[in-house]
């Protein structure tokens, strides 16, 4: 197999989701599949997106909402965008501060009470206007009947700046990738009252994501790659010790640059609010489930542009099949997963409950995303 | 016309290397004769100073975790977009050009030249308004496209009706804007609103 580029230039984001694409570095999967993984640590999501856009970086860690954000030309002209794999599932949170905690919000019932009594504004961070983080805030607030564009305000900050920010009073409330709901527990600045599993478990976050330019034209490196990164993710979900060994990586100054005390226990599924309720997380982060969790279906892809649909991100209707198959290869991702002795699933939807009690298994986007009480009209 | 243009500088929220970048161009800024109006924090209150002071171009540091902030803005003001001037240590010109394509307006490179700095905002700015021309263009291009398919549907109308030539068709519809002080594509919607209604 003739590799089309062996050094890959892959942007990733310091955060504990992005442990398989680093750890096929470490481990050495790159080279068994001829290719050398070259980590780029970014700062920020729109800069990744640019890169790849331009060519600096062959390859990224994003968030799966920001590829179609990009394929769609929400907020930068649009893109073709390539989605190669999944990297995870779960392990997002939904924080509030103590103080909001004090005053009797612990859940989304308690907190759509609150907002009731005392009004005021309100505000919650997320990490990126069309991110995960954003639509997973938005669904839950909306599920418990707060209306996230003007019930409250929502913000864009970095995921590293949330725990400061919640500590000087500047929010009530944001969603971010772990460590960062960990870390604001850890330091009695905030509460967690929701994990991003409980609003939809197994849900897709992180995706190794290219232009389709780059897919187009590299394809045995693609499938390299995601051989690569499908043995890393294999080797991190085999055993609690390979997880602990991913931790005390990324908490280096190179990657996360933060205490394994933050990162561990969460990737262990190990969860404590702040509130005092500790507990073994039955849909923790999971970076494998045997191949399940790196399958990119299209139904996953096309939940977000209805979410995207749902909040006015989109004006109108995206050709929903068509896009996700336009950007998501799953071809090249099955013949990579024979070269990492993997199962690919066979179908290329699935469904699941979200926390609103509404079924989504990928069949009929438009009205799904018109069905919503709580949307922009 | 540069002289007058209101700049706005984001800055990261705390001390760190890209802020002596930022520095470094405010004061290049200056010896080029620009007038910053605001050096703003990226921070939470970024959206709202900005939505203030309306600035005619925001030039922030691409490197800075500050991006995605500016991206939330981008967002929400899609209908008023303005250009945005990232500066980066990046000295790769053919990054600098696809930067342009994919509709960021420049990207500088830090530590230019300040009589650099001057022909490189005014092409960024020629280009974001070159750039607002053919969207506004090709807008208008779509609406003419959708009246003449209104107009060509309302002719056929008249003509199968009335058993008439399109040209007479065309000078009935036409005698009737003017009689009526209307668009053309308006008298032609209102005649196929009536055949929907009446069938």
């Amino acid at each position: 197999m003739h590799i089309e580029k062996q050094a890959v230039r892959i942007g990733f984001n310091p955060l504990t989701d992005c442990a398989a694409l680093l750890m096929a570095s470490v481990l050495g999967c790159d080279e068994r599949h001829g290719i050398r993984i070259v980590p780029s640590r970014e700062a920020s999501w729109a800069g990744m997106r640019d890169k790849l856009v331009t060519g600096e970086l062959d390859a990224a860690h994003a968030l799966l909402g920001m590829v179609y954000g990009t394929q769609l030309g929400i907020g930068a002209q649009r893109h073709d965008m390539a989605v190669l794999m999944h990297l995870n599932r779960n392990g997002q949170a939904i924080t509030l501060s103590r103080h909001l905690m004090a005053q009797g919000a612990v859940d989304g019932a308690s907190l759509a009470g609150l907002l009731q009594s005392e009004r005021r504004q309100y505000v919650f961070a997320q990490t990126f206007p069309t991110g995960t983080h954003a639509m997973w805030l938005y669904y839950w607030l909306a599920a418990h009947g707060i209306d996230p564009l003007r019930d409250v305000r929502a913000i864009t900050i970095p995921p590293s700046q949330m725990v400061y920010n919640l500590a000087e009073g500047h929010m009530d409330g944001f969603c971010a990738g772990e460590p960062w709901g960990q870390r604001a527990v850890m330091d009695g600045i905030g509460v967690t009252v929701a994990t991003s599993q409980q609003i939809w478990p197994d849900h897709p976050e992180k995706v190794l994501a290219t232009s389709r330019a780059f897919a187009d034209a590299h394809p045995n490196t693609c499938r390299a790659l995601i051989a690569a990164v499908l043995e890393a993710s294999r080797w991190i979900d085999a055993s609690d010790e390979n997880r602990r060994a991913t931790a005390e990586i990324l908490a280096g100054g190179a990657v996360v640059a933060t205490d394994r005390a933050a990162l561990l226990p969460r990737m262990l599924g190990r969860y404590d609010d702040g509130m005092g309720r500790q507990w073994q997380d039955a849909h923790p982060l999971a970076f494998h489930q045997d191949g399940q969790a790196n399958y990119p279906y299209l139904s996953d892809g096309i939940w977000f542009m209805t979410q995207l649909r749902r909040w006015g991100l989109l004006k109108a209707h995206p050709d929903y099949e068509a896009t996700a198959r336009a950007v998501t290869r799953v071809q090249l991702y099955r013949e990579a997963a024979e070269l990492a002795g993997v199962t690919a699933p066979a179908g290329t939807a699935r469904s699941s409950t979200l926390i609103d009690g509404r079924l989504w298994d990928g069949s009929d986007p438009e009205r799904y995303a018109l069905a919503f009480p709580i949307r922009q009209r | 016309m540069s002289r007058h243009l209101r700049i706005v500088l984001v800055h990261p929220p705390r001390e760190s290397d890209a802020s002596l970048r930022a520095a470094a161009l405010q004061a290049g800024l200056a010896e080029a004769g620009y007038q910053l109006v605001a050096s703003l924090p990226a921070d939470i209150h970024l959206p709202e100073r900005i939505a203030q002071l309306q600035p005619d171009m925001i030039i922030a540091d691409a490197e800075s975790d500050a991006r995605d902030v500016l991206e939330h803005i981008v967002v929400a003001t899609r209908d008023e977009r303005r250009p945005i001037v990232m500066f980066t240590e990046d000295d790769k010109t053919s990054s600098m050009e696809a930067a342009l394509e994919a509709g960021v307006s420049a990207y500088i490179v830090a530590g230019l030249q300040p009589e650099r700095i001057k022909p490189v905002l005014n092409v960024a700015l020629a280009r974001f308004r070159k750039e607002q021309k053919l969207l506004h263009e090709l807008a208008d291009t779509k609406h003419k496209l959708a009246e003449r398919k209104v107009i060509d549907r309302a002719k056929g109308v008249l003509m199968a009706r009335h058993g008439i030539s399109e040209d007479q068709a065309y000078q009935r519809l036409r005698t009737m804007a003017m009689n009526k002080n209307l668009k053309l594509a308006e008298v032609a919607q209102r005649l196929l609103d009536v055949e929907d209604l009446l069938g």
